[in-house]
């Protein structure tokens, strides 16, 4: 397993998502650039009005997913610091579910790295949400994470 | 990863059984978020998988959509079970 050794942050917190901040935390002189991904609530899902959504997740695993994304990130892009954070527990519309920043000497590997961050959380990272409407609630279609299909067999002795 | 067990102050790898835990839809199912088994109950995760669908038959059908877990990596359905360990079944996950 990667692990970063860089100062990048990750965090699940059950507050509002301080953005300013953590844009302030991966900004440093040598940088020239930092792209940022501010995914929000949307007030309808599949045309059915939205009243809010409730995130949870499988917290330890969930952390240590959100930093093997990061040191991702530095080994494929020529990036200087990533954050990552995803808000869990009760949501509103139009509330900061999950915000990345990541900060670079030049755009290109910022936003390249701002990308492959959000899509990979969104297919490998333990965090569900359910969503509340006027009749009901379910929990969301997601994707499947990728998983090892079966242990490779030790080779029989010849 | 390992390290973070072995030195914990209720150390898990010294317990008998298996920690199981469900998400998401698989937790409303199922009625609670956390279990644990006697570790000689199942040696794969498809066998623990298997003792939560004797016992709920409506579980199985979810087999399909689901990914499992072991002490926080993604695991196969036959990956050998130890006392201590952290299994964990995942529905398709919907962050972002």
């Amino acid at each position: 397993m990667t692990t970063s050794s860089h100062n990048d942050i990750c965090q699940l917190v059950r507050e509002p998502i301080d953005m300013p901040t953590l844009v302030r935390e991966v900004r440093a002189p040598e940088d020239g650039a930092i792209v940022t991904f501010d995914g929000f609530v949307r007030n309808q899902s599949h045309n059915r009005p939205t009243l809010y959504l409730d995130y949870e997740a499988y917290e330890s695993m969930a952390l240590a997913k959100m930093r093997e994304i990061a040191a991702q990130l530095h080994e494929k892009f020529a990036i200087h610091l990533v954050a990552i954070v995803h808000r869990l527990g009760r949501l509103e519309i139009g509330e900061t579910s999950v915000f990345i920043a990541v900060s670079a000497p030049h755009r290109a590997a910022a936003f390249d790295a701002c990308r492959v961050a959000i899509d990979t959380l969104k297919r490998t990272v333990p965090i569900w949400k359910k969503e509340y409407f006027e009749d009901g609630a379910v929990w969301a279609d997601g994707e499947l994470p990728p998983a090892p299909a079966a242990t490779p067999r030790a080779k029989p002795a010849s | 990863m390992r390290a973070r067990y072995n030195s914990s102050v209720t150390p898990v790898s010294q317990s008998t059984r298996l920690k199981v835990l469900f998400f998401g839809r698989l937790k409303d199912l199922i009625g609670r978020a956390e279990d644990s088994v006697n570790s000689t109950d199942a040696s794969t995760i498809e066998q623990l998988f298997a003792l939560y669908a004797a016992r709920n038959p409506e579980l199985a059908k979810y087999r399909p959509s689901l990914v499992a877990s072991r002490n926080q990596e993604f695991a196969a359905w036959d990956t050998p079970l130890h006392p201590g360990d952290e299994v964990a079944f995942l529905p398709p996950v919907s962050g972002g």
